[in-house]
């Protein structure tokens, strides 16, 4: 079958190859999560000056710092002597400066070249010049976003108006003050999938009835097979006898104040491409980064943020958390089964989309002039 | 006795490196004193007043090797051997430096070997 023999109800998915492909794994680092804004980490992980997280964004390793005066810095973690990887660890905090364990050139936290052995008989090594190189940072809802690209593209409209697609407008966002509130869970998945296919999973509801008892049993609209990304601003409603977004339907815990009533007992969705994908509910959001790390592995890091002081007073938000823990494991098994199929010789042409899902395939056109591919 | 700079264009905590042969390093310490000792590490060619001043001690930015500034001591290994200290004057708010007279205790430095022919 091909796809220009495909009945008006169904669109084809991407071919098979496109999952499982090294070679365009690598041109979507390039041309993708090396090109685009990349939700790299949480600000209040870097709570001090030296605190500093490494981060694979591409095919390249970025070392993400707090300098002494607060602010946020991103270098590519390579040293300019001979290139040996200057972070190793995934975390971690230096007193003063970042040395390479292997000739010891020292960087201080602005990333300017302090120490080297010799360096006073070469008067001409400029320190800034053979400084670390410097990543385009961008703090925005409690997160650091960074950009590798030679040329950033501008925040505002590579980000923020992929909010005000999906939400109709930023505010309706703001109103959750994502920025201010604490991690109270945070989960690390190692997903066994190419990314898209997690992509494509968060977009549709198609599967909902199906893999989410739990959700659907809170959101009874899900059943539908319509996502809330379906549909621009739309926000699911509650079931009727439900309390909260809990796994159980039970109470949730203290409501963000700024939530509007029309926001209440609903629950939005929001894909930022290329990597970030979140969930409001009046209590809580659910912050999800993806780091594709191989064409069939991916890295999913999903934190549940409360107010402050849920966090600090140790409520208890398991109930809470374990909905949508279970929600991703019922996705990512689902993504991992979907895997090994799509280097089958019956799949190498892909599979179609149904009319609940048919959103994706905008997603695809969006992949295909990304990497430069025609249209067909 | 070699002039080094103002005394006002040393902040506290901050140190200026006087490029003399063997170079000389001058720390403004946070208390307000002023000492000089040899600027190069005695364990690998570093600059010391490119280190870390705590108190009455310098910290080598590139192994960590501590020295103490009133007597050049070695506080903290892999250093071995002192670093030597230089009476320092203040005149009209210039910083004077003293050279010492004793050998100093350079790090091994092959080439400078080399080209002064065999031991």
């Amino acid at each position: 079958m091909t796809s220009t023999s495909l009945p008006d109800s169904l669109i084809a998915t991407l071919p098979g190859s496109s999952y499982t492909d090294p070679d365009l794994f690598a041109q979507e680092q390039e041309r993708i999560f090396e090109t685009m804004w990349f939700c790299a980490v949480r600000s209040s992980e870097l709570a001090k000056p030296g605190a500093f997280r490494t981060v694979d964004v591409g095919r390249e390793s970025i070392l993400i710092t707090r300098a002494r005066d607060n602010s946020i810095r991103a270098y590519f973690n390579v040293c300019r002597h001979r290139g040996a990887k200057l972070c190793t660890e995934e975390t971690g905090e230096v007193k003063r400066a970042f040395q390479c364990p292997y000739h010891a050139w020292t960087y201080d936290l602005n990333g300017k070249l302090v120490a080297a052995p010799n360096l006073t008989k070469m008067p001409d090594v400029g320190r800034t010049e053979f400084g670390l190189v410097s990543v385009a940072v961008r703090e925005w809802l409690g997160y650091v976003w960074v950009n590798l690209a030679e040329n950033p593209p501008s925040f505002d409209e590579d980000v923020i108006s992929e909010v005000v697609t999906r939400l109709g407008d930023v505010e309706l966002l703001e109103h959750y003050d994502i920025d201010h509130l604490s991690v109270g869970r945070r989960i690390v998945y190692d997903v066994k999938a190419n990314w898209k296919l997690i992509i494509e999973n968060f977009m549709e509801c198609y599967h909902c009835a199906t893999i989410h008892p739990e959700l659907t049993e809170v959101l009874p609209e899900f059943a539908d097979g319509y996502a809330a990304q379906y549909y621009v601003g739309h926000g699911a409603e509650f079931g009727e006898e439900v309390q909260g977004f809990t796994v159980d339907g039970s109470e949730g815990l203290d409501r963000i104040p700024g939530v509007s009533e029309d926001q209440d007992r609903r629950y939005y969705a929001i894909t930022i491409k290329p990597q970030v994908f979140i969930n409001l509910v009046p209590d809580h959001v659910i912050f999800h980064r993806m780091y594709p790390v191989a064409v069939d592995r991916t890295i999913v890091e999903c934190d549940w943020l409360y107010l402050p002081h849920v966090v600090e007073s140790g409520k208890d938000v398991s109930r809470s958390v374990e909905l949508f823990d279970r929600v991703n494991r019922q996705d990512f098994e689902a993504c991992e089964r979907t895997q090994p199929g799509m280097s089958s010789r019956m799949y190498a042409k892909g599979g179609v989309l149904v009319p609940s899902e048919h959103h994706i395939g905008t997603f695809h056109d969006w992949v295909n002039e990304r990497l430069g591919i025609s249209q067909g | 006795m070699i002039p080094a700079c103002l005394l006002v264009d040393l902040p506290r905590g901050e140190a200026y490196r006087l490029d003399i042969d063997p170079p000389v390093s001058v720390f403004h310490t946070d208390d307000g004193e002023v000492f000089a000792i040899d600027d190069t590490c005695t364990h690998q060619d570093a600059s010391l007043a490119d280190g870390w001043l705590e108190g009455c001690e310098v910290e080598c930015p590139l192994h960590a090797s501590k020295f103490d500034l009133r007597t050049g001591a070695v506080d903290a290994p892999p250093a071995k051997r002192p670093v030597r200290t230089h009476e320092v004057l203040v005149q009209d708010g210039m910083i004077y430096v003293v050279p010492s007279t004793d050998a100093p205790n350079l790090p091994p430095c092959v080439a400078a070997r080399l080209a002064s022919g065999p031991a």
